[in-house]
């Protein structure tokens, strides 16, 4: 039986600002949170394809709309989810089958997944803006 | 060992084999999306219209929506349970996010199976 007063008195530390985060649990929490986020945007990305392809009017419309800078920044930031998430899963994929399981690889495969996902957002951004 | 796994015993297991095998077609889905958008180019209604006019392009579309239902639903799944202790508020949240992948999920079909291009 545990002693309740001692379990009362265990040190809790909910200062987020003081924990440093390894590089391993910085990309774990980004595929979470970037998971959530591709989940609440699925709406968003059902309205902007049935209106792009129901009439040519609605099409020009979303095209126009793709012209302003805030969507533009906003469609960036959203690729960025994606392709993080995605590099993130394949690491996770390829762990599951017993590939870059140790901590030093682990600590490399996560470095190659945060650059990747940067560079393909910055090619995503390119060929948006140019 | 490994079929007795994919038995009702284990909904755990299938749960996770589940999650990575909806990813895995997710993932694949999305590169031959790229792919695709890569060669058709399209620069105008018509073009993009004929990016997912053909058969097949529907049917992977629609198989694509399907993993991504239950591998969003997964992954919401897990974020809620370790997020929210509460078992009431988990509840509702849970249902409103089955409601909202189902509503989607529909409306994919839908639009993946529709005449208008």
């Amino acid at each position: 039986m545990p002693n309740k007063h001692k379990l009362k008195n265990r040190p809790k530390n909910l200062n987020l600002l003081t924990i440093r985060l390894p590089i391993n649990a910085l990309v774990s929490i980004l595929h979470r949170a970037t998971g959530c986020v591709l989940f609440l945007v699925l709406p968003l990305i059902l309205i902007t394809l049935q209106l792009s392809l129901s009439s040519a009017e609605h099409y020009q419309t979303i095209v126009n709309l793709m012209h302003s800078p805030l969507i533009k920044l906003v469609l960036i930031g959203l690729a960025w989810a994606f392709f993080h998430h995605f590099f993130a899963g394949l690491r996770h994929l390829a762990m599951d089958v017993h590939w870059m399981t140790t901590l030093m690889k682990a600590r490399y495969t996560s470095k190659i997944v945060l650059i990747l996902g940067i560079f393909a957002t910055l090619i995503f951004a390119i060929a948006l803006w140019f | 060992m490994l079929l007795e796994l994919l038995s009702r015993k284990y909904p755990g297991f299938r749960a996770w084999l589940a999650q990575r095998f909806t990813g895995l077609i997710v993932a694949i889905y999305s590169v031959v999306l790229v792919v695709r958008l890569m060669c058709v180019q399209p620069n105008s209604f018509e073009t993009w219209q004929s990016v997912f006019q053909p058969w097949w392009m529907r049917v992977v579309s629609i198989l694509f929506w399907l993993s991504l239902s239950m591998h969003a639903w997964l992954g919401i799944r897990d974020v809620l349970k370790d997020y929210v202790p509460n078992t009431e508020v988990r509840g509702v949240a849970i249902k409103v996010v089955i409601i909202l992948l189902w509503a989607c999920l529909v409306w994919a079909v839908w639009l993946f199976t529709a005449s208008f291009y």
